[in-house]
């Protein structure tokens, strides 16, 4: 690797599982997640349902939504992972040193706004903060730009606008999308990146921002241009095969959920200022849909829903979900992982509750 | 022997093949549709072509000497398995679009507010004659208008959908639906009309029908609604789209 750091190749050399037990456990927790789900459509179908038959439509349910949700997002995925990867290769670290700014306040308000530049959904992103971050990246930039770039950026701008034109919940979205990532993107800013980071993604984060690294360029004359390329996309292999792994954990959840939990039971539960904002929130988590499409999804509700509830679902849904917050663990340390569910979950809460109450239907 | 470098490689190689030949086999035979919109296919042949891509890169990423390319994620056992999983299921699972099954899980959308519709949406509806209305159009017509159990009254009615008995229907009455899907499945929605027929009971959840008819007042689920006296009920074979698209 012509920008990699030769040290960081040789750490990984010397223990290519960092924190075994860590990935062990996260690997125990899937199997049991996993096998959660599957005892609970067996239940399912033999405590509620007439047994085999039904057990058979079930189980074809959700392998129909599983793939449905994989083969939708692996395009996405693998976008996200061809950027990555062309970052890797070809943007200097000391780039992101220049123009980028160090301080929390601006680094968060830029990374939540550079999803306008780079265009990718909550599946695309996640690849990229990676690779950002191992770039030396400033936390609070990564944070702000994980959680908002999946709303402020065109495509889903437009979507937005098309399914509810000009109005409190296009503009709603938008702009506490926008203020809920910058928040958090701050409130991230206080922690240390070993404490947030996985011990890989922290290492090469560490290498990359706080050491010399001009002589990084005089190791190596540039390998010729198809061969940096190559290395690019075998990179983005690497990424995407990484990934793939939470997003198919995460898909398989989504569907189970979707196969198991009836919608009538979540939307039946209520109305009331507060209530509704819950509910769309974890419907919002359950479905794991698209953030280019969700709008159009929210319309179904528009009407049976207070306003508050209805952003709320538009605001929390693309930053967090079952499958995005599978694939942070990718990036981000267990306990941090918490925080980036439960911060957006909180702050979008307050924000439609206030939106309820302040702002009215 | 899973890391040794070169093993490694061909292994990870292979399992982007293996998903992007997966991939194919479903634009192929056309079952690409039971799982995501129409619009998103040109997703999937893009997919189809960098998973290939990638996988060829590899080799020529280490092709010479110094073999620099290392990862930071080791591949193990349970990762392969896991990125096959979708392959595996797929080819276990025969695949079969959303049916009557899924939607016991759902809200039926017999018809909705005024404003939860896209205004657009109801133009297009509006501007189709009654008999070239599928279902959506139907759904669509119903919900911008308030009284639809009398306005619709006496026009012909020709969609099709699939067949799904609702506990809260009478016994002549039999409700006919398709999905609708923006993005993948897992945003479906169903779009349903009551048919009414005489030996309506005799239709198997799951078939798929072609119903003529004519509207009339009726109700579902105590709400009035248009509901559709039919004159023929004809069985017919899944369609290629099995979903139709917003």
């Amino acid at each position: 690797m012509t920008v990699e750091r030769p040290d960081a190749a040789a750490d990984v050399a010397a223990s290519p599982l960092p924190n075994p037990r860590a990935r062990w456990l996260r690997w125990v927790l899937t199997t049991l997640l996993a096998l959660a789900a599957l005892t609970a459509i067996f239940y399912d179908a033999f405590v509620n349902g007439d047994g085999l038959p039904y057990l058979y439509q079930r189980v074809q349910t959700f392998v129909t939504i599983f793939l449905g949700i994989f083969i939708e997002a692996a395009p996405f995925l693998l976008a996200g992972a061809l950027v990555s990867g062309l970052i890797a290769v070809f943007v200097d670290q000391s780039a992101i040193d220049r123009y980028l700014p160090k301080a929390a306040l601006p680094g968060a308000l830029i990374g939540g706004v550079m999803g306008v530049a780079f265009p990718v959904c909550e599946c695309g992103v996640v690849p990229v903060v990676r690779r950002l971050y191992e770039k030396g990246l400033p936390l609070s930039i990564g944070i702000a730009f994980l959680l908002a770039a999946p709303v402020v950026n065109p495509v889903v701008i437009l979507s937005t606008y098309s399914a509810f034109g000009w109005g409190p919940i296009f503009v709603g979205r938008i702009v506490f999308s926008f203020l809920i990532a910058v928040v958090v993107g701050l409130i991230f800013s206080r922690a240390k990146p070993e404490e947030v980071l996985l011990p890989a993604v922290s290492q090469a984060h560490h290498d990359a921002c706080c050491h010399v690294h001009d002589h990084d360029h005089h190791e190596h004359a540039p390998a010729p241009l198809g061969r940096r390329f190559a290395q690019a996309f075998a990179l983005a292999g690497d990424d995407f095969l990484d990934m793939a792994r939470y997003l198919i954990a995460g898909s398989m959840l989504a569907a189970a959920m979707q196969t198991l939990v009836p919608q009538s039971a979540l939307l039946a539960v209520g109305q009331g200022p507060v209530i509704s904002v819950a509910v769309l929130q974890a419907l919002a988590f359950v479905l794991s849909v698209c953030s280019t499409v969700d709008a159009f999804l929210a319309l179904a509700f528009a009407g049976a829903f207070t306003t508050g509830a209805v952003i709320a679902f538009l605001v929390f849904g693309p930053m967090v979900d079952i499958k995005s917050s599978l694939m942070f663990l990718g990036v981000f340390q267990r306990r941090a992982v918490a925080y980036l569910i439960v911060l957006p979950l909180v702050l979008s809460l307050l924000m439609g509750v206030w939106w309820n109450l302040n702002l009215g239907w | 022997m899973l890391q040794r470098p070169r093993f490694q490689i061909a292994a990870k190689a292979l399992i982007l093949l293996t998903l992007a030949l997966f991939l194919y086999t479903r634009l192929a035979d056309g079952t690409l549709f039971f799982y995501i919109n129409q619009r998103f296919m040109a997703y999937t042949v893009l997919a189809i072509v960098g998973l290939v891509a990638v996988a060829i890169s590899y080799r020529a990423a280490t092709g010479s000497a110094d073999g620099a390319t290392h990862s930071h994620h080791a591949v193990t056992w349970g990762g392969l398995a896991l990125v096959l999983l979708p392959v595996m299921l797929g080819v276990l699972v025969p695949p079969q679009p959303l049916g009557a099954a899924a939607i016991e899980n759902r809200e039926l959308a017999v018809s909705a507010q005024p404003h939860n519709v896209l205004p657009a949406a109801v133009r297009a509806a509006a501007q189709k004659d009654a008999i070239d209305r599928n279902l959506l159009d139907w759904f669509n017509a119903f919900s911008a208008s308030s009284n639809a159990a009398q306005e619709f009254a006496g026009q012909p009615v020709d969609v099709i959908g699939f067949v799904y008995h609702d506990e809260r229907l009478a016994a002549d009455e039999v409700l006919v639906s398709r999905f609708i899907v923006s993005c993948c499945v897992a945003d479906a929605n169903v779009v349903t009309m009551v048919v009414r027929q005489p030996d309506a009971a005799t239709l198997e959840d799951d078939a798929w029908v072609q119903v003529q008819g004519v509207l009339e007042p009726g109700e579902f689920n105590g709400a009035p609604l248009p509901v559709v006296a039919a004159q023929s009920i004809t069985p017919m074979a899944m369609p290629d789209q099995p979903y139709l698209y917003p």
